[in-house]
């Protein structure tokens, strides 16, 4: 009986990725085609626990890939950049700039259009209403999560486009826990110098990241999380020097990072939950080592993940 | 017909169109292997350990546990009145119900076998600590990972910012 499931499963698997309505996949696709192709302009809000912060956001579609600007109109100032060669984060009260490097073998691994498709297993895709945001006729695609380990999502796009207006995140009640939307936008008429930062940064501490491929040894997750693969497995620096090993697990919409660092005399980890929005954290001791887990998963799902975390002294 | 029957799994379809789908359940013998075959595969497709060595033992002992239980149970309340058919649909959605019950088994069970040693409830008991002084770090190192990034561009990073703002302030 055993085979034979798996024979039919096999056999009809294509036909399952077809019975999705194939209306949300292509809006889906059409999102991330608008996301990586176009040039625009605009300022959005962020929302999350009763808190609105605005921020700017250019980016400019050249010959072998975009150059992003993201500057932060609330709080401590602060511009992002991301180009083809990695992300660079400047402050300028501290005069610090954070450079995450994006390398040949260490890809950002993006949402890939075929992967489009598997996030069916664990999302029901559908199409909601007609709704205008910022001015812009936008088509609603919502992904509803089928367990209580990821949350859900509304996105707003373009009907035209396919660019993102708005894009809500709520828990299995339907409830939104935060959001991001665009109060204004301007497709088009961007140039390459509209997305150069700000500071030139010469004189500035630089704090690489230095994110590097690299197995972990002895470091696995006991129990994996239904859905959530690892993607990549790295060794890179935090902050101003603190090496540490970061595991990534993804279901293709969510992810979370396991974050490893070696205790070395600090006090010891208080274990708990913290939260902002839907990002969840997760701290907890292994092995002399401070364990931190990071995603925009529910809390249940990023403390299982945490929980899992486990050091078995490699063989030798 | 094959469409039909995926958006009557997924609810998506009017009392119409419902009616249509479930004669077509009721006909033929290609539209029930249809119906069966979908719960299997999104079974299946929620986490592949549904296969594991004791699948079919499970399903075997649940099937024979409880079949005549659930039943008629779904029967009553749920499908003959919402769909006001005449008797001999009716039968049919009797005969729905109990294919899309023995269809569902498998995931009943498959969730009990994945569910952890600790209950759900557990995240309730966690303590709650305020964000690591390394959070604005983390979430910087995080959020490249994200796939959310290829829908929403860096919209995401801000998040980053909110909690630095956050930690200007204390």
């Amino acid at each position: 009986m055993l085979a034979r499931a798996l024979a039919l499963v096999i056999a009809a698997s294509a036909t399952f990725a077809q019975a999705q309505p194939p209306e949300a996949l292509a809006w889906l696709r059409k999102v991330h085609d608008a996301t990586q192709g176009l040039s625009y302009k605009g300022t959005f809000v962020y929302q999350q626990d009763g808190r609105t912060e605005t921020s700017r956001i250019t980016r400019y579609a050249g010959p072998g890939g975009g150059t992003e600007k993201l500057e932060v109109m609330d709080g401590v100032p602060r511009e992002i950049v991301r180009t083809r060669e990695g992300v660079r984060c400047y402050f300028p009260d501290s005069q610090v700039v954070k450079v995450d490097r994006r390398t040949p073998e260490r890809d950002f691994p993006g949402l890939l259009p075929e992967r489009v498709t598997a996030l069916a297993r664990y999302y029901e895709l559908s199409l909601g209403g007609r709704h205008r945001v910022a001015g812009f006729e936008c088509q609603e695609i919502v992904l509803k999560p089928k367990d209580d380990l990821r949350y859900g999502q509304r996105l707003y796009a373009d009907t035209r486009t396919g660019m993102l207006l708005k894009a809500v995140t709520v828990d299995a009640a339907g409830r939104p826990i935060e959001q991001f939307t665009f109060t204004e936008l301007t497709l088009g008429g961007v140039t390459k110098d509209m997305v150069k930062p700000r500071h030139s940064a010469a004189s500035w501490r630089i704090e690489d990241a230095a994110a590097a491929p690299a197995q972990l040894p002895g470091w696995s997750l006991s129990r994996e999380l239904p859905g959530f693969r690892k993607v990549v497995e790295l060794k890179r620096r935090l902050g101003e020097a603190r090496p540490v090993g970061q595991m990534v697990y993804s279901d293709g919409l969510a992810a979370v990072s396991v974050f490893i660092e070696p205790l070395e005399g600090r006090p010891s980890v208080r274990t708990g939950l913290a939260s902002m929005g839907a990002i969840h954290i997760y701290t907890r001791e292994v092995a002399d080592h401070m364990v931190t887990v990071v995603g925009e998963a529910p809390a249940l799902s990023v403390q299982r993940i945490a929980d899992a975390v486990e050091y078995r002294r490699p063989q030798q | 017909m094959n469409e039909r029957i995926s958006a009557l799994m997924d609810g998506e379809l009017g009392d119409r169109e419902a009616g249509h789908a479930i004669a077509d359940l009721e006909t033929t013998a290609e539209a029930r292997e249809t119906w069966r075959t979908y719960h299997l595969i999104s079974d299946a497709m929620r986490d592949a350990r549904v296969l594991s060595p004791g699948f079919a033992d499970r399903v075997a002992q649940r099937l024979a546990q409880e079949p005549t239980v659930l039943a008629p149970r779904r029967l009553k309340p749920e499908s003959a009145p919402r769909i006001a058919l005449p008797a001999a649909a009716a039968a049919s959605v009797a005969g729905v119900a109990l294919v899309g019950w023995l269809a569902f088994a498998p995931r009943q069970d498959a969730v009990v076998a994945q569910a952890p040693a600790k209950p759900p409830a557990a995240a309730a008991q966690v303590a709650t600590v305020p964000l690591p002084s390394g959070t604005p770090d983390y979430l910087f190192a995080h959020q490249g990972f994200s796939p959310r990034v290829s829908l929403q561009g860096m919209a995401p990073y801000a998040r980053t910012v909110s909690s630095q703002a956050n930690e200007g302030r204390r």
